[in-house]
């Protein structure tokens, strides 16, 4: 029923209002062309699609882009993978051992309440500016985020569920294993989508800061030089980049969830 | 012979309010094997309390259960439990969710196929084995949800309300379905309804608890020695009887003088 309604929503006819939509965007790129080359605006200020495109291009051709976004994509992917393995996995540790989670859960809580882009300098003191301290970053950009969501929807495992695993004779890992995850998962993907966008938003903060390399450096180096079209590629990069990830793990919950979720 | 006997059980906890709240109070019953027995009453009286303390999900303040002459200490496999509404895992297929207690039990899956296709069988979810509980009527969920506890084979069999969600008519085949069932399983039935005409139907004694705190008002037997009709002038008459014995409540002679 629900691939019904999917199906059903993919052929939606294209009204007025997407006609709409796609004239606004337009007339806004006509006027940041026409502005810019007709120098009415400054070069510095706003930049020609055209002239983003161009050094869009120049930058993958020449091979300056690929080391950066290559550098960038690592990181987030390291970090949140990280961020994802421990929070998922605490989360289901306290599940296990409540006396746990009342010993870590105060320190976790206050570490979460710390702006985590006020600990950068320190981060960089202590692992320096390169991968490393971009991975602890995203880590603590990322994990309380999937470990609280992970724990919240374990905890509302209903309660029924809990009762026939008892009847069955459960055990404890078998109780977590065979019916909190499962009904934590739509919870957790949550918690992943998430802190998917934050650790995007905090490595190219971090690179902005202190990096070698990254697309975040690549940003602050354009800005230094005035170079306007490729201060707007990069933002456009990076956004593309995080609509992807986002995307990545809905597609992910997609395959696992869709059989037996309702909607 | 004996199966289940529930020996001065009573059941008392604290409510929202702080205070001391008596839910059940000295229900003494037995029942024996192969017998189905109904628990009806009003709503709060705590059949559904009486059921969770048998299945031993729920600590009793005082009094014991016994199974087969064993005290009843937590759950057991000789205990099943059918609950309101299948409570089948949604991510689990038809197939798998009544394989649950042997995965449970670490039967492998190759020696589990045999019983679940027997139980499919039994009732009637041929063809919907791999589907997921989302995609069945509430119906099919709740007879799938009685295959999940009798491929366990447990001796007893507790249910609660199983049928109160589904439509009426749902409800009939699914009476008649569990009648037959019992009668080729040959289960012990401690069954909670609110419904008096299911009890009557369904079951060889019925018993009627009183409102909070729960204790046993009367008790019906019903004699099933030919094949029994839904319209059964008989089974109407002691779901009248019933009805007329739940409105007079606790002491009869209190309320008396109301009803004249």
């Amino acid at each position: 029923m629900a691939g019904k309604v999917k199906t059903a929503k993919k052929r939606k006819k294209f009204t007025l209002i997407n006609l709409l939509q796609w004239l606004t965007l337009a007339a806004l790129l006509i006027f940041m062309q026409v502005e810019v080359k007709s120098g009415r605006i400054s070069k510095v200020f706003l930049a020609a699609p055209t002239d983003i495109i161009e050094k869009g291009y120049k930058m993958t051709v020449d091979g300056t882009l690929l080391p950066h976004l290559w550098a960038t994509v690592k990181e987030v992917l390291a970090g949140f993978g990280l961020s994802a393995a421990v929070g998922i996995g605490l989360g289901f540790i306290w599940v296990l051992f409540p006396k746990l989670e009342e010993y870590m859960n105060v320190f976790c809580s206050a570490i979460m309440a710390v702006p985590k882009t006020a600990i950068l300098p320190l981060l960089i003191l202590w692992f320096g500016i390169g991968f490393k301290s971009k991975i602890v970053l995203i880590f603590l950009f990322g994990v309380f985020t999937i470990l609280y969501n992970t724990l919240t929807g374990a905890k509302q495992t209903r309660i029924e569920y809990l009762k026939v695993a008892r009847v069955f004779e459960a055990n404890r890992f078998q109780t977590v294993f065979k019916v909190m995850v499962p009904a934590a998962l739509p919870s957790i993907f949550n918690g992943l989508k998430l802190s998917a966008a934050t650790a995007l938003t905090g490595v190219i903060f971090a690179e902005m800061q202190s990096a070698r390399e990254g697309l975040g450096y690549l940003l602050t180096e354009a800005q230094n030089n005035l170079n306007t079209p490729r201060v707007f590629f990069v933002i456009i990069l990076v956004t593309v980049i995080s609509v992807l990830f986002v995307k990545l793990i809905s597609t992910l919950e997609y395959s696992v969830c869709h059989k037996w979720t309702r909607v | 012979m004996p199966t289940i006997r529930i020996q001065n059980v009573s059941k008392s906890y604290i409510n929202s309010e702080g205070e001391p709240t008596n839910a059940l109070s000295d229900i003494n019953l037995t029942i024996n094997e192969g017998e189905f027995v109904s628990i009806v009453g009003p709503s709060g009286c705590g059949k559904s309390t009486l059921l969770e303390i048998v299945a031993g999900l729920m600590p009793r303040t005082s009094g014991d259960v016994y199974l087969d002459d064993k005290l009843v200490e937590g759950t057991s496999k000789d205990i099943g439990v059918v609950f309101q509404d299948a409570s089948l895992y949604p991510w689990r297929t038809i197939k798998r969710n009544i394989g649950l207690g042997m995965d449970i039990a670490k039967i492998p899956r190759k020696e589990q196929e045999e019983k679940i296709a027997r139980y499919i069988d039994l009732m009637n979810l041929n063809g919907f084995e791999n589907k997921f509980p989302a995609q069945l009527s509430g119906g099919m969920r709740q007879r799938a949800g009685i295959a999940r506890t009798l491929v366990m084979n447990p001796k007893v069999v507790l249910m609660d309300e199983p049928f109160s969600a589904v439509d009426h008519l749902t409800r009939c085949s699914l009476q008649d379905e569990l009648l037959r069932i019992h009668k080729e399983e040959k289960k012990t039935l401690l069954f909670v309804t609110h419904d008096i005409n299911e009890a009557v139907y369904l079951s060889d004694r019925v018993i009627l608890l009183t409102p909070r705190p729960g204790t046993i008002q009367k008790e019906y037997k019903i004699k099933r020695d030919y094949e029994m009709k839904r319209d059964d002038v008989t089974l109407i008459e002691l779901a009248g009887k019933i009805m007329a014995d739940i409105t007079r409540g606790r002491d009869y002679n209190e309320n008396v003088e109301y009803m004249i």
